[in-house]
């Protein structure tokens, strides 16, 4: 059996830490299966919706904190196949197009890429979540 | 009867957002449930041993120890985030288990409701 | 589907309240947002209760902030952590904290 987690990040980041929260749960995903029943795993998707889409921004610096980015994190979770939906109507909203966003993870070897979807298909996606997380 | 897992991020002192979440699992405890408990960041001041009661501070830890003699409760802080916080497996208090977040996903897995209080 | 919303703050969180829909929606003051429910700011109604949704105020969040049950309008149900508890289990199958 498989059960749907839907990450729901609407924060900004660096602020504190629910962001980046958000990502390392989601990435923990890859090894939950220690846990579980042969068969049995969870499918968790990111979704960046309101200030959160901010988050995917590429060309984010670590030389002053010294911490993962956000951009990091969002390619790692993007290597490990996880769905990453950006919401389009936020992006429009910031003036953000895809090429200023992580959309992939190819620098690394991955093939997933993130989508942009209108916040409709996020909707749907919750729907179709077994349990909803919003950071 | 269910299974609820907690999830809370919010810190032990500055926040009544964590006491929320120990009463709603003392609640749901009470009501015949049963609940995980996963405390993240700032939240995993909550496993910390030797908290003390004042007036102007909130004090759970007594409530924590009373949920655990329940049977019905188990509580699981993030080891990464402890340790990242100076304090280790030997200043956590009797009852916790320290964990990765797959931990957490684990219980997501097997829950009925699952309640993520994320950071503030 | 069946979502309940713990609305925890009063100035924040609109953004993503204001889009979530569901077939069934539950909206849970807690914490400081319990002023949606408690204050009338500009002397006007919140915005929030213009959402198709059954509302909810905590009464123990209620009364440490000096309001009592007869002060929420009459739409919102004033409920113990108990009463959340079932809410959460028999009403609702998913719940999101904003």
């Amino acid at each position: 059996m498989i059960k749907k987690l839907a990450f729901i990040v609407r924060s900004l980041p660096y602020k504190n830490e629910a962001t980046r929260l958000a990502l390392t749960h989601a990435i923990a995903s890859q090894t939950v299966e220690i846990y579980l029943e042969d068969g049995d795993n969870v499918e968790p998707f990111l979704a960046l919706v309101g200030d959160g889409v901010l988050c995917g921004l590429k060309n984010q610096s670590n030389k002053c904190y010294g911490i993962t980015t956000m951009e990091q994190h969002i390619t790692n979770a993007l290597l490990l196949d996880l769905n990453v939906y950006y919401c389009k109507e936020d992006l429009e909203r910031f003036g953000i197009s895809e090429d200023q966003l992580v959309m992939d993870a190819e620098s690394l070897g991955g093939d997933m890429k993130a989508s942009i979807v209108p916040f409709s298909e996020i909707q749907a996606a919750m729907e179709a979540a077994d349990h909803l997380q919003i950071f | 009867m269910g299974k609820l897992t907690i999830g809370s991020f919010p810190g032990l002192v500055g926040s009544l957002s964590l006491d929320f979440s120990v009463k709603l699992a003392e609640a749901a405890v009470r009501k015949g449930h049963s609940v995980d408990f996963w405390v993240s960041s700032n939240g995993t001041m909550l496993s910390k041993k030797g908290q003390r009661a004042f007036k102007d501070y909130p004090y759970l830890a007594k409530t924590i120890e009373e949920l655990f003699k329940t049977g019905k409760f188990q509580a699981c802080a993030c080891e990464a985030c402890a340790e990242a916080r100076g304090y280790h497996k030997e200043d956590t208090m009797d009852g916790w288990i320290r964990k990765s977040m797959d931990w957490y996903l684990a219980s997501c897995f097997s829950a009925d409701r699952v309640l993520l209080i994320g950071g503030e | 589907m069946k979502l309940a919303v713990f609305k925890s703050d009063y100035k924040t969180g609109g953004d993503i309240v204001d889009r979530l829909s569901a077939e069934k929606l539950g909206i849970i003051f807690v914490g400081n947002g319990i002023y949606h429910a408690s204050v009338k700011d500009g002397g006007a109604a919140d915005p929030i209760f213009q959402k198709n949704a059954n509302f909810y105020v905590l009464a123990e969040d209620l009364e440490i902030r000096g309001f009592n049950a007869s002060q929420v309008p009459a739409n919102v149900k004033v409920v113990t952590y108990d009463d959340v508890v079932d809410l959460m289990f028999n009403d609702y199958e998913k719940i999101v904290w904003v």
